[in-house]
């Protein structure tokens, strides 16, 4: 065998190795109720599309739950990709004393758990009354919480060559400036990249929102999936075509950004 | 006359009065069924048509993922709630703590309200006083489920009410066989469960105890206690009947009991009855515990109460006794998850219905005269979690030494229970400690970073710099309002001992003493080893998997891209999901891993139950998600320059040389990137343990982060956990410094960057 056609094979087999989980997680939802572990496979012969439509219906108020869940991802996209870009930007490309200071407390911030700083967080947002709102959902994105974005940021603008702004600053064009209308638009690749990264973490989020949303029409996808990962009397087919439908959109989302997601990292991976 | 009727005309014609008018009571439950919930919704309405203007809200805890982490902050913060549910063997820590009202008035003072209502069990909410702080929900006393069938196919019969340990061993020497000879034992008489609750009965049946009386001293060690411990392991390793079954740490998993595979399984409690909803390939009943010098139980239970932050305790009392009342009991009754409490519904055909199984579901009301709660203490869940390890080893592993298990553990449990009584005289923290701690902290760092920079050399235009402050300023808000202040709140937490069930003004200061415990910690050194023998496996097993990954994807191939594709896939799940769903592909029954090993004739391991293998299985799952890591490789790989490649194979250079003197190179800096990111990530492992084994078996997956929040959160040790979570926050900042330092002689950086 030529060493394409083992490329070949080995390819095929990782690719089957990635996939087996998610087809099982699809065959089980799709199975009738209590037989799904027994035979995966029952799926196969006899889909039991009704799952799905059970667990939509004990969700309840989808509608509610997927407003919630959009408006919290969006809010936190818009406000991430700004602040960090921001940070990124005066990081990468404006020289200031101080400079590597900062950068190493954006490193920083990195290593220390969420659990520990979970408390006091609380106590805070408590004292600024914004408990049971989608706020300390929000906010932490918005004040750029996500040390790990402003880093591909920062890669990402120093990789640009420097006569780019060294033109515009000759013609007196200030940070603010040149940042609006040099860098953020060449930074569309890495924007797209940090939306999704952002998109997916605020989706998936299950323990803030369980932590700071009390009111039932508060309440988010993730919290209502866990409705049923509780639930003894659940039929395991049913939550995970709950887990299905919650995981669907950020699927969707992949394959439709896959290719200016790559583009985004592969600029922020090729120069350090 | 005229104007009494005119007054009462208008008394007619003016809205009805609304003497609750503003009032509020919030109500968190856990409600298990959905069936359940819309009745509890239906009562929530009747009880405010009852009280005219009231509104009850009714929140939900968020289940088992989130168990009371919800509750738990709520208190914390002071924020209104009036009713919630906890486990009976949490009482006795939400009551030293003062975070219960006492309802006991109230409740006497409801029409209606008469202990002799309920079943025998009201004592788990009661205080030494007498004073009721809170009425049951559902419970369950620990039984023994058998298969019928299993019984009936050997000649025998099942177990009478009043059998002893004796017949217990002489029927699972009966059934414990070797089916389809092959030297191994598949059928087995017992499986056994293991953890604390499950063992105490037990030694409450040999006539010994786990706690004095007084509950400040270990009693494990004694005598009766240790009958009781060597007569399992007789069970286990000398007679070989007993198999221990793990599967309480696996909802969904399916136990030797469900494969028909052992004829007793226990002592377990009412729960299983729902998991063997589907199980119809055999008979299943349940009997009580077999009795040793005494018959016993242990109850296991969950009820409501009021917390100290209700502001309505009379009507709260009065919705905790709907709850607790027959309206609620008999759907609880119905939908099967526990015993109900109230008495007319436990007796009922809603719960003793003749046509589901079990047969003999009325044990569970027989054995209550023999049930006993587990000892109502400040902190039981940290005792059990201090016994866990050594009770394991004492059952399960041939060679150990039961007295001296034992003996461990009662030094274990004595120590804590000293501790505790320590603490509780420790000097309240002054008001205002901690905020003043947050405010320092954040001006702190303000001076620090002015100090710092005025020692620099002047770079850049001035114009620019201040530009370049005001772009950062919205990043730097967020990091010295939500990292620096809290990470200065929960450092300065590390001196002191706090409950998260104690208002933040009650904080106590308790100087160097967690930073000592560390040293004599077991469960975290064994946790270090374990979190980092999960990341120095996993992060370069990882990084060389989504390099070779990346390596064979390179190219812009219609198949390439697909499975691209794919093998990112995993990356964009929720840690919760894809612990569940490796949770049933590493079964090591029926999942689906150990069933390929068996077509290739490979015995698969006990994977997540065998503590040997809980970390490979960590890092088996942790390389299903190398979709990122492969990403940020593909990209470099792609932006590599051709030309350097073209000339090394012109020179004659075969392929591994070319990888190795020329791509590697090139590759550097992003493996640095990924090798740092991964270490963090690495060392930071928790929600898929706390997912699929709650760090078990044993000690052996409580990775770090996992102890850190169960420290906090379960055992109510606030001031430790933050030592905890300082200690990792040094040992990243240690690694990636001496990467970032070394990394100079190892990473190669193109000419052309900068930075």
């Amino acid at each position: 065998m030529s060493a394409r056609s083992w490329n070949l094979a080995a390819l095929a087999v990782a690719g089957a190795l990635f996939a087996l989980p998610f087809v099982f997680l699809l065959a089980v939802s799709l199975a009738p109720e209590g037989r799904g572990l027994a035979e995966p496979l029952a799926a196969l012969r006899d889909p039991h599309f009704e799952n799905y439509r059970l667990a939509l219906e004990r969700m309840g108020g989808f509608g509610r739950l997927f407003a919630n869940t959009l408006f919290v991802t969006v809010v936190s996209i818009v406000g991430q990709c700004l602040t960090c870009s921001l940070a990124g930007f005066a990081l990468a490309r404006i020289s200031f004393r101080g400079r590597d200071v900062l950068f190493a407390c954006v490193l920083a911030t990195m290593m220390l758990p969420e659990q520990v700083t979970a408390i006091p967080r609380f106590l805070l947002f408590r004292e600024l009354g914004l408990v049971d709102g989608f706020g300390p959902l929000v906010l932490p994105t918005i004040l750029g919480g996500a040390p790990f974005f402003v880093f591909l940021f920062r890669q990402y603008f120093l990789s640009l060559p420097p006569e780019l702004d060294e033109a515009a600053r000759l013609d007196g064009a200030g940070p603010w400036r040149i940042y609006w209308s040099i860098a953020l638009p060449l930074a569309k690749p890495m924007l797209a990249t940090v939306a999704i990264f952002t998109f997916l973490g605020a989706w998936n989020d299950f323990w803030t929102p369980l932590v700071y949303l009390y009111s039932d029409e508060n309440r988010t996808l993730t919290l209502a999936l866990a409705g049923f990962q509780r639930s003894f009397n659940v039929a395991v087919e049913h939550m995970l075509a709950a887990s299905a439908v919650v995981l669907a959109p950020c699927v969707l989302v992949y394959f439709v950004a896959q290719k200016v997601f790559l583009r985004g990292v592969r600029v922020a991976a090729s120069k350090h | 006359m005229s104007a009494w009727l005119l007054g009462a005309a208008l008394a007619l014609l003016a809205e009805p009065e609304a003497p609750y008018a503003g009032r509020e009571l919030v109500v968190m439950v856990d409600e298990k069924s959905f069936e359940s919930w819309s009745v509890l919704e239906q009562i929530a309405r009747d009880f405010e048509a009852a009280h005219p203007g009231l509104v009850v809200r009714v929140i939900d805890q968020g289940g088992a993922v989130g168990q009371q982490d919800k509750s738990r902050f709520m208190l914390t913060g002071d924020l209104p709630l009036d009713v919630t549910r906890i486990d009976v063997t949490e009482f006795g820590a939400f009551h030293a703590q003062g975070a219960l009202i006492d309802i006991d008035a109230h409740l006497r003072a409801l029409p209606g309200f008469d202990e002799a209502n309920y079943l025998d069990v009201l004592d788990g909410f009661r205080a030494a006083d007498g004073h009721l702080f809170g009425l049951p929900s559902t419970f369950t006393p620990y039984v023994m489920y058998f298969n019928r069938d299993l019984l009936a196919r050997a000649g025998l019969e099942p177990p009478q009410p009043n059998w002893t340990w004796d017949d217990l061993l002489a029927v699972a020497r009966a059934t414990t066989r070797d089916t389809d000879g092959d030297g191994r034992i598949d059928q087995w008489g017992i499986s056994l469960t293991q953890w604390l609750q499950a063992v105490v009965p037990w030694i409450w049946q040999a006539g010994g105890d786990v706690l004095d009386p007084t509950l400040s001293r270990s009693t494990i060690g004694e005598p009766a206690a240790l009958e009781a411990l060597r007569f399992l392991r007789r069970l286990l390793h000398e007679e070989r009947v007993a198999s221990f079954d793990a599967t309480f740490e696996n909802q969904y998993s399916q136990g030797l009991f469900q494969a028909g595979r052992c004829a007793f399984y226990g002592p377990v409690g009412y729960w299983e009855t729902y998991r063997f909803k589907y199980l119809t390939e055999f008979e299943w009943d349940v009997a009580p515990l077999p009795r040793g010098k005494h018959a016993a139980t242990a109850i296991a239970m969950t009820g409501y109460v009021v917390p100290r932050t209700s502001r309505e305790p009379a009507l709260a009392a009065a919705f905790v006794a709907e709850l607790s009342g027959p309206k609620y009991q008999y759907t609880l009754a119905e939908i099967g998850n526990g015993v109900p409490a109230w008495k007319a519904a436990a007796t009922s055909e809603s719960f003793l219905d003749p046509r589901r199984a079990p047969r003999s579901e009325n044990v569970f009301l027989d054995v209550l005269p023999e049930a006993r709660f587990l000892p109502s203490l400040a902190n039981w869940r940290k005792i059990e979690a201090l016994c866990q390890s050594e009770l394991q080893g004492a059952l399960l592993s041939e060679t150990y030494d039961v007295a001296e298990a034992a003996r461990r553990m009662q030094e274990k449990t004595d120590a804590f229970l000293a501790g505790e009584a320590r603490r509780a005289n420790l000097p309240l923290l002054p008001r205002f400690a901690l905020e003043a701690c947050f405010a320092l902290a954040v001006l702190g760092a303000l001076a620090a970073w002015i100090v710092r920079r005025s020692r620099e050399p002047r770079r850049g235009f001035a114009s620019d710099a201040r530009g370049a402050l005001t772009l950062l300023a919205p990043w730097a808000v967020g990091f010295l309002c939500l990292f620096v202040g809290p990470a200065a709140v929960s450092f300065a937490l590390s001196f002191c001992a706090w409950s998260p069930l104690e208002s933040i003004e009650r904080v106590r200061f308790a100087g160097f003493e967690n930073w000592f415990r560390l040293a004599s910690d077991d469960t975290f050194h064994t946790s270090l080893v374990a979190t980092a023998t999960y990341a120095f496996a996993s992060v370069p097993l990882g990084l060389a998997l989504a390099l070779w990954l990346a390596w064979l994807l390179r190219r812009e191939s219609t198949l390439a891209v697909c499975v691209r594709t794919i093998v990112y896939l995993p990356a964009i799940l929720s840690p919760v999901i894809v612990a569940a769903t490796w949770r049933f592909l590493l079964d090591p029954d029926r999942g689906f891993v150990n069933h390929v090993l068996g077509l290739v004739g490979i015995a698969g391991p006990a994977w997540t139950r065998s503590e040997p293998w809980i970390v490979p299985s960590f890092v088996l799952m942790s390389l299903w998600s190398v979709g990122a890591q492969m990403l940020v490789f593909l990209a470099a790989l792609q932006a590599l320059d051709p030309t350097l490649e073209e000339a090394a194979r012109v020179d004659g250079a075969g392929p591994w040389a070319r990888f190795r003197h020329v791509v590697l190179p090139q590759l550097s800096p992003v493996l640095l990137f990924n090798l740092v990111l991964g270490l963090v990530g690495g060392f930071q492992i928790f929600a898929q343990a706390y997912v699929l084994t709650g760090g078990g078996p044993g000690d052996a997956s409580r990775f770090l982060v996992l102890y850190l929040y169960e420290t906090g959160f379960r055992h109510l040790d606030m001031g430790y956990a933050s030592t905890l979570a300082w200690v990792l926050f040094a040992i990243l900042g240690c690694f990636c410094w001496v990467l970032v330092k070394t990394s100079k002689n190892w990473v190669h950086y193109a000419a052309r960057s900068r930075g």
